[in-house]
């Protein structure tokens, strides 16, 4: 079990590092030079080569990227942005909190709803209600978050006055002006997920009960509930893969619905930095959700080697 | 009719079936079905509602909705289909060999090295990449090449583990079958057999994981061309459709927001049903994953 | 006559329009017990799985009667019927790996078992449950306990599965092929098991097997099924002195033996009809060396040979294997 444990951490370790190389490496691709970025079209040779020996450009690559680690793993700095100056991590460490937010809350969303629905679809298998729950799961996966969004805010905002068309109301605004202002984006981030995860949840489900161990916890005359138990203790395995994937995922969608609905979060902050042409900080923030995504795979796999012991045999 | 229907694992797999053919004919004919240029500017005629003459009406500089739509298929289709094929270009001959010469230190550095790339979410990375290398045309070897060429050539190669696993899985298999063996005494040659024998066994998979991945490119697009990082206007697509209907939403042009969005919905459904026929007649034994971005 | 724990009458199972089981009768006493043969597709295990309402998708019972202790289970609603299911008659399947839970450790598949039916504390499911295993002769039981199916051996899980079957002193005890899966030397040990359960709890067998060599090993009276029909049933010694069905005699030449005559092992030819697909006249006719031209035309008679019964034409030809 630890050796199992210890070897996933390892290997995500080794994939952020690759990661994160081939992100330093396409960056420094690009065919401009900082330098001409920060200062203009219109500088001298000697500006530039005085400006990037000032900010270590001149040195080999392989040593920029060994001190932009040691930026990100030992000092935490993220790297130092080139345009303001200032290490990059405090912005992200400012933005990233609303951005986790909507992320954390949709997640937890979908999650739950998805387990729900794909159950009692699958045990209601070809009636009414699992009829509708596929019906909702395919126009679920369907309509892309940022159309459900101008759609939202279309009838519910501007039509209705139900709900703000945008912005982000913090916790110190009040409760229910926070809630108001989080609960579209939040369903517009969370619904693709939630139908990705019932679809899954229903087939994976359906085929566990089919299984010869559930004939055989039927056959013990266990009740329902147990039953039940039983089976999603092995269905939900491949569920959960996927929603560790979709935890890290949802970042990027966090990006457009964000920009929709003008919250001002880590996602966003990305967009400007692109605009800004501000490379440091688009690294630091792509490694971030880099990060991010990773560990979310992590978790997900250590939670299923706890719901299903014969994982940590298999994966030796 | 009921061959048809088996063929696509169902009526759904059918109706998607159809629905992609009219997509794919949709994009094909685009410049002789569109009734106006997409981008001919008509300032007098603004924001017009739907009406017989525009049947999706116009946008803010007049610019005919319904022929935009048309136009923004072909380029969303465009996108989502180049990614995939060099997605299965690269995907299946990494797969290929991984599997076919597997316990070498080929199948170790392919495979391990796909793991590591699966470690990248890749919308993110679609949109800073995109932002990073800036959102002008290109040049190549003296050709040059829009925007949405560097998104779809880095979507394809953030395609290939997904495919590569699978094709890997499926030669895996087939490289233990007995007929393999029986190919190698008759003296034919590993990359014959790889190509003649073993690929066509292990393609329904990556057939069905192929017409899913449409579906998310479609929507790939779609968003990093609504952030401004795709189709580079005043060419159309789907999602900067949407990006310029957004400064619409409280004036109530609700068409231009509506139609865009409702070709993207009705395009993923498509693709998504095909690819769930297609699972239920080709694979299933589900070995394709369900697909998320 | 005597006290029955179960008693079937002409039992049809059907999927769809196609008939599985087509008219089994069954009679199991107190502590009996009873084989039952056949080949895969003669309907065997379906009736089993009929009886415990654990039939797949798609089956069902079109006909018959099933009663147990003398109430009817084809009357009983599903939550009385659950709580007969599993303390009442245990059942084991044939192969232990895809029967036991994967995900949940042996002692907790123990405990939820012993505690949906037996009014008991967690602490004395356990301590029941550390008995069973002991009792069914795993070593190290209180660690077992903890351990999951895919850390045992094979041998270990079917007895693993036969403790969880007999943990609530079940009346009758339903055993579709419990060593098919199981290595030779393993198969014995299992065999000489499910005798000493019998003796120990006092319980009712019903024992489900292709092998008939097996069945009779343990069964005091055999039922041989073929084609969803049972075509014999008797004593096993008169059975075995003198088969009256030629299928039965078939699968008795079908038995190696240890006697050191040599030569090819004798074989069934043919394969069963297709369910949907029968003959007309007597099923077997097409595989039987005794056949003539009335086997293909009229439908056997049942055969009453003492306690023997035969469905065959020449059923009173009574001609050792």
């Amino acid at each position: 079990m630890l050796t199992v444990l210890l070897r996933r951490i390892g290997f995500s370790l080794l994939s952020l590092v690759f990661v994160s190389a081939v992100l330093f490496a396409l960056t420094r691709a690009i065919p401009d030079s900082p330098a001409r970025i920060v200062l203009g079209t219109d500088v001298t040779q000697a500006q530039i080569k005085q400006f990037e020996h000032d900010h270590g450009l001149d040195k080999p690559i392989v040593a920029q990227y060994v001190s932009w680690l040691d930026g990100i793993f030992i000092r935490g700095t993220l790297g130092t942005s080139f345009i303001t100056g200032r290490p990059v991590g405090p912005d992200i460490v400012s933005t990233l909190p609303v951005t986790l937010e909507l992320v954390v809350e949709a997640f937890v969303l979908a999650l739950i709803l998805s387990i729900a629905f794909g159950t009692i679809s699958a045990l209601l298998r070809d009636t009414i209600l699992d009829y509708a729950v596929r019906l909702v799961a395919v126009l679920g996966v369907s309509i892309p978050g940022f159309w459900a969004a101008l759609l939202l805010i279309m009838l519910l905002a501007v039509d209705h006055d139900w709900f703000p068309p945008g912005g982000f109301q913090p916790w110190s605004a009040g409760i229910g002006a926070h809630l108001d202002s989080i609960a579209l984006p939040v369903f517009c981030l969370g619904i693709f997920y939630m139908a990705v995860l019932s679809r899954m949840t229903r087939s994976s489900l359906l085929e566990v009960l089919g299984l010869d161990y559930m004939r055989t916890a039927r056959a013990a005359g266990l009740p329902r509930r147990t039953v039940l138990i039983y089976a999603l203790r092995n269905a939900l395995v491949p569920v959960i893969t996927v929603a560790g994937m979709s935890f890290g995922y949802m970042f990027g969608w966090a990006l457009i619905i964000e920009s929709v609905f003008n919250i001002s979060g880590l996602s966003y902050a990305l967009l400007t930095a692109i605009q800004q042409r501000d490379f440091t900080l688009v690294q630091g923030i792509v490694m971030v959700f880099t990060f991010i995504f990773i560990v979310a795979n992590l978790v997900a796999d250590m939670t299923n080697m706890s719901l299903n012991p014969r994982l940590t045999a298999v994966s030796k | 009719m009921r061959r048809l229907v088996h063929m696509f694992g169902g009526p759904g797999g059918l109706a998607g079936a159809i629905l992609v053919l009219l997509i794919v004919a949709n994009g094909l004919a685009a410049p002789w079905i569109a009734p106006y240029n997409p981008t001919d500017v008509d300032m007098i005629n603004t924001l017009a509602e739907p009406s017989p003459d525009h049947w999706f009406g116009t946008d803010q500089s007049g610019r005919d909705v319904l022929s935009r739509v048309i136009w923004g298929g072909r380029a969303s289709l465009e996108v989502s289909a180049l990614a995939v094929v060099v997605g299965l270009a690269g995907g299946i001959t990494l797969g290929l060999l991984a599997g076919f010469f597997n316990g070498g230190w080929l199948e170790q550095i392919v495979m391990r090295t796909l793991d590591a790339m699966a470690a990248i979410p890749l919308l993110i990375w679609a949109i800073a990449l995109v932002g990073i290398l800036g959102v002008g045309p290109f040049t190549v070897l003296g050709l040059t090449f829009g925007n949405e060429v560097k998104l779809l050539v880095l979507l394809g190669v953030l395609y290939i583990p997904t495919i590569a696993r699978i094709v890997h899985t499926g030669a895996l298999g087939e490289s233990r079958a007995n007929y393999v063996a029986a190919r190698r005494l008759q003296g034919v040659g590993s990359v014959r057999i790889m190509v003649s024998d073993v690929l066509p066994n292990c393609l329904s998979p990556v057939i069905v994981q192929a017409t899913l991945l449409l579906a998310i490119g479609i929507i790939i697009e779609a968003s990093v061309s609504f952030v401004g990082l795709g189709v580079q206007p005043p060419a159309p697509s789907w999602g900067n459709m949407l990006a310029d209907a957004r400064n619409y939403l409280f004036s109530g042009e609700w068409w231009l927001s509506v139609f865009p969005g409702a070709a993207i919905s009705v395009s993923v459904i498509a693709f998504n049903l095909l690819g769930d026929g297609l699972r239920d007649a080709l694979d299933p034994r589900h070995t394709t994953q369900a697909l998320t971005a | 006559m005597t006290e029955e724990l179960l008693r079937i009458d002409a039992l049809h199972v059907a999927f769809g329009e196609r008939e599985v089981v087509r008219g089994v009768d069954l009679r199991i006493a107190p502590g009996e017990v009873v084989g039952l043969v056949g080949e895969s597709g003669s309907g065997k295990s379906m009736s089993a799985l009929a009886l415990m309402r654990l039939l797949p998708t798609g089956g069902r019972i079109s006909s018959g009667a099933i009663r147990f202790k003398g109430q009817d289970l084809m009357e009983m609603p599903q939550r009385a019927f659950n709580a007969l299911r599993g303390s009442q008659i245990g059942m084991i399947f044939q192969d232990p790996l895809s029967a036991l839970n994967p995900a949940i450790s042996i002692g907790r598949q123990m405990i939820d078992m012993i505690r949906a039916h037996q009014p008991l504390s967690h602490g004395a499911a356990m301590a029941r449950a550390e008995e069973l295993l002991t009792l069914v002769g795993i070593p190290y039981p209180k660690q077992r306990l903890l351990a999951y199916p895919h850390e045992l051996s094979g041998g270990m899980r079917q007895r693993v599965m036969i403790a969880l079957a007999v943990s609530c002193n079940p009346s009758l005890l339903i055993a579709d092929e419990p060593t098919t899966a199981l290595d030779v030397t393993v198969q014995a040990q299992v065999m000489d098991l499910l005798d000493r359960i019998r003796t120990e709890f006092s319980i009712a067998i019903l024992f489900i097997s292709h092998n008939l060599e097996l069945v009779a090993e343990i069964s005091s009276r055999v039922i041989v099924m073929y084609a969803g029909r049972i075509v014999e049933t008797g004593e096993v010694h008169d059975l075995f002195a003198a088969p009256r069905h030629p299928y039965t005699r078939q699968l008795l030449r079908c038995i190696p033996r240890l006697d050191g005559s040599h030569g090819a092992m004798p074989t069934i030819p043919g394969l069963p009809p297709r369910i949907g697909a029968l003959p007309p006249g007597c099923p077997f006719a097409p595989r039987c060396d005794r056949a003539e031209a009335i086997c293909h035309n009229e439908t056997p008679p049942i055969v009453w040979h003492n306690r023997q019964m035969a469905v065959c034409h020449f059923a009173k030809e009574a001609v050792p294997a």
